[in-house]
């Protein structure tokens, strides 16, 4: 069971996509694959990510079991193992698989576990303006979320 | 795990196994964000937020963290070229720095010598912190005609904060401001000078009362405890409407109002020209919102006001800025901690000293463009753009000879763009300083290969007013390009300004230091030096104005022929003004919402950006598409009196149904053609300049409302798309 989460406080987001390039940069992509995607209805913006499920649609669909979910519960692609077959990318009910063309492989938001190995949080929580995404215990983010709604905020 | 970090530098480098870090300065905007630049075998690895700058606090938007891409980008001019076929033929030859300073330099001198100084028109944009070194120049040269940004974009909040309480006042939300009332700017994802996104949010999220005037339901409105959706182009009016309340339920300060003011019985009268009613029809706005607004904002202490651009790009550009600052003062809320502080800068020679005002004669300061027109621009060595096209095109008052513009791209960003390629097209000689072969550059003589701010040091921010210089520091060299600064050093000796400049521009980082007693070399290795913040400076000194007061009856504007106080003028072509207008252009055009990944015309080759915004976006209330035969993501012709582009639209209920929302400075790079789309998608083609339609005293040209048609391209007369 995962201590930590990534909790976005949507009320925050105000679309400015400064988490999408940093994701981008963080792992060198090009044009195309998103790891975070910041949606855009009328006045309201949302960053999608993926979920890390505990039951992973994606890691069902795939093949040759290039997909397992680690113990601090993030879902990771082994790029070695990846058939670049594409059919996590339908499974995924957030659209948060994406295909890296460049490599032939299917591609994720891996929480920017290289980051957390090295004590820092993940890229897109760090440029963040509006600390929308937020990154800590899953304990106190929860505080954070109830004490917000509580108090008429959320 | 661990403890988590934001940011370490440490263990970046650790982690990654980069060479080392360097501190420096963003200026991907108008700039202000501390970063951090990674290397790696000499080149730029990656780039984040300084955590231990004050300005952003180690948050970083899309532009700053796509910055590499754009230094390293492929199709970037990297040396000096001039033109060998006609002008937009797209031929360009390489020459040296040598040849090219040269050349402009000769040009300069012969026709200064035989048309005078003022035939030579220097330009830039909106701010890339080469102003100073670029009026330093003409000051010099003896040219009084600097074309910039400022009759319409900043320049008015700062002639008419110092004709009013002596400076520019800005929003401290270091001390949190308790209510914020966010009037004409979306701060979160623009660049309204000397503010940054980060800051309003922490304000916000303590638990800041939110106020939005805006036409537009943006995220700051949506979240807004009052919004007021105004009549585009009636600030003024509900500025009248928000005093009228202030006035008459005597919700100012008392003591700042008898103490501090000057001309309160004439103003009073004139709030009293405002009723609530006549507001309310004039601005689309009820009376109990206006109501409402005013009381929250006047009961909240301390309150401030988060002002930007669109109110200067009208009409009333000077009257707005007035009337928000006389919100800001009669609340008490001027240079209050938490209120909108008048910063001092740290002891420095200041921008106005650097660009050698004093040192343009009299004489050629009567030639000014316009001057004798737009009276308070003139006073602050600002031009209306339209003066420069009419003295190249009608060679009236006189014939401008050259154009040297420094990161402007005017034929996408300025008004009445076909008059405005018309000039570019005569005019006798162009040069250019930009990245990238513009649509603008394709019309030049010579092109310059400008430096980012990865390229440069220099003190950054030396020119906004909320008390910070911080320096950028030089990361990389990218093939030939120098920074604007240096090549104005570079070029001053060659023109025979020399004396008054430097050895290299380093000594002139020297020079504006030196009344702190320090090097570049010494302010390298600190973070920032902030000015010395005093609240409440007036009551012991007054403010720096001929009255000493806090003007609401501006001397200044008297002396100068104007009204004394802000009045509310209906926008040029607007359903009142120009109701014959309306059967054939029934909608109002709103133009220039900001998009993150974007700077006016910059960064539509920068590929992460362009990824977040692919095609230039108009704004549909769906009621109005559904009239128009229009579905989301149809491209969509927009057309005004002036001319038509393409847009694609984006079906959006935030605002009133008879608003359409287009947006600017589009150019497509992709298109190889010397043409580059110039004209497909730019609603400058839409917009008209007229003197007529321009404020007073500022000269700025109301471009953010005008009247369109709107329906779908028909497919046998599309233009040829990008898909």
């Amino acid at each position: 069971m995962a201590k930590y989460s990534l909790m976005v406080f949507k009320k925050d987001c105000m679309g400015c996509h400064a988490c999408e390039v940093a994701c981008k940069q963080e792992h060198g992509l090009g044009v195309g694959p998103r790891f975070v995607r910041v949606l855009e209805n009328g006045p309201d913006f949302f960053p999608i990510y993926c979920h890390h499920c505990a039951n992973a649609p994606c890691q069902r669909a795939c093949p040759v079991d290039a997909i397992s979910r680690n113990t601090d519960g993030i879902v990771l692609i082994d790029r070695e193992l990846c058939i670049g077959c594409k059919e996590c990318l339908p499974a995924c009910p957030f659209g948060a698989m994406q295909f890296d063309d460049d490599s032939d492989s299917a591609v994720k938001c891996d929480l920017c576990i290289d980051r957390l190995n090295a004590g820092l949080a993940p890229a897109c929580s760090s440029v963040c303006a509006t600390q929308c995404i937020a990154w800590g215990s899953t304990r106190t983010l929860s505080d954070r979320a109830v004490g917000e709604a509580v108090r008429g905020k959320l | 795990m661990a403890e988590f970090v934001h940011s370490n530098a440490q263990r970046e480098i650790e982690a990654y196994g980069y060479d080392g870090v360097v501190k420096s300065h963003c200026r991907m905007c108008h700039g202000g964000c501390g970063v951090l630049v990674y290397t790696r075998a000499g080149k730029v690895a990656k780039i984040a937020g300084d955590p231990d700058c004050p300005i952003n606090h180690g948050t970083l938007c899309s532009k700053g963290l796509a910055s590499a891409q754009l230094a390293y980008h492929p199709d970037r001019l990297t040396y000096p070229v001039k033109r060998i076929g006609p002008k937009a033929s797209g031929q360009w030859q390489r020459i040296s720095w040598d040849e090219a300073l040269d050349t402009i330099a000769g040009r300069i001198n012969a026709y200064k010598e035989r048309f005078g100084a003022e035939s030579v028109v220097l330009g830039y944009g909106t701010g890339r912190e080469n102003e100073a070194a670029i009026y330093r120049f003409a000051n010099l040269l003896g040219s009084p005609n600097v074309l910039t940004a400022g009759h319409f974009c900043y320049g008015p909040r700062i002639a008419t904060s110092i004709i009013t309480c002596g400076t520019n006042p800005i929003v401290d939300y270091a001390a949190d401001p308790k209510c914020i009332m966010v009037w004409g700017n979306n701060l979160v994802i623009s660049n309204p000078d000397c503010y940054k996104g980060e800051p309003f949010s922490v304000s916000l999220n303590k638990g800041a009362k939110l106020i939005a005037v805006d036409p537009r339901l943006t995220r700051i409105a949506a979240r807004a405890d009052v919004w007021l959706p105004l009549r585009p182009g009636t600030d003024a009016a509900l500025a009248y409407g928000m005093l009228n309340v202030i006035v008459n339920e005597e919700l100012y300060d008392r003591d700042f109002v008898e103490n501090h003011v000057y001309g309160w019985k004439p103003f009073v009268e004139r709030v009293n020209e405002y009723p609530l009613d006549r507001v309310e029809a004039i601005t689309w706005v009820s009376r109990e919102k206006i109501r409402a607004a005013a009381r929250l904002f006047a009961a909240t202490k301390p309150a401030a006001i988060q002002w930007g651009v669109a109110i200067e790009q009208q009409i009333n550009c000077a009257d707005n800025d007035r009337l928000l600052m006389f919100l800001m003062g009669l609340t008490g809320n001027i240079d209050v901690p938490g209120g909108q502080m008048l910063f001092p800068p740290p002891r420095i020679r200041n921008v106005g000293y650097f660009g050698a005002h004093r040192m343009l004669s009299d004489a050629q300061r009567e030639k000014r463009l316009g001057g004798k027109r737009f009276r308070l621009a003139g006073n602050f060595a600002i031009i209306n753009p339209k003066c420069v096209w009419d003295a190249i095109l009608e060679e009236k008052p006189y014939p401008v000879k050259m154009l040297f513009f420094i990161s402007s791209n005017p034929v996408l960003t300025r008004a009445n763009a076909r008059e405005v390629y018309r000039a570019l097209q005569k005019v006798d000689f162009m040069a250019v300083s930009d990245f990238f072969i513009t649509p603008t550059a394709e019309l030049a003589d010579i092109v310059l290969p400008a430096a980012t701010w990865l390229e440069m040091d220099y003190i950054g921010d030396f020119w906004k007013r909320h008390g910070y210089i911080l320096p950028r520091r030089k990361i990389i060299q990218v093939g030939e390009c120098r920074s604007d600064h240096e090549m104005l050093n570079d070029l001053a000796h060659r023109v025979g300004q020399g004396a008054h400049w430097w050895d290299d521009f380093e000594k002139a980082l020297d020079w504006i230091l030196e009344p702190l007693g320090i090097t570049w070399q010494e302010f390298k290795k600190m973070d920032y030096i902030r000015g010395e913040v005093r609240p409440r400076k007036y009551k012991e000194k007054g403010f720096s104005t001929p009255t000493r007061k806090f003007e609401l009856w501006s001397t200044l504007l008297e002396t100068w022929g104007y009204d004394p106080l802000p009045q509310y003028r209906e926008p040029p072509e607007s359903p009142v003004s120009t109701p014959e207008l309306l059967a054939s252009f029934p909608y109002i055009l709103i133009t220039g919402a900001r998009s993150p990944g974007f700077f006016h015309t910059e960064n539509r080759q920068v590929p992460w950006l362009r990824e977040l915004h692919r095609d230039p976006m108009v704004q549909i209330h769906p009621e109005t598409a559904r009239k128009e035969g229009i579905q989301e993501g149809d491209w969509v012709v927009i057309e005004s009196p002036r001319g038509k582009v393409r847009q694609r639209a984006q079906l959006f209920e935030g605002m009133d149904p008879r608003i359409v929302a287009a947006q600017h400075a589009w150019w497509f790079p992709e298109k190889k053609d010397p043409g580059h789309g110039w004209d497909e998608s730019n609603i400058n083609i839409l917009t008209d300049n007229a003197y007529t339609n321009c404020d007073p005293a500022m000269g700025a040209t109301h471009i953010r409302s005008l009247l369109c048609r709107i329906y779908p391209e028909r497919q046998t007369h599309e233009a040829e798309g990008i898909g």
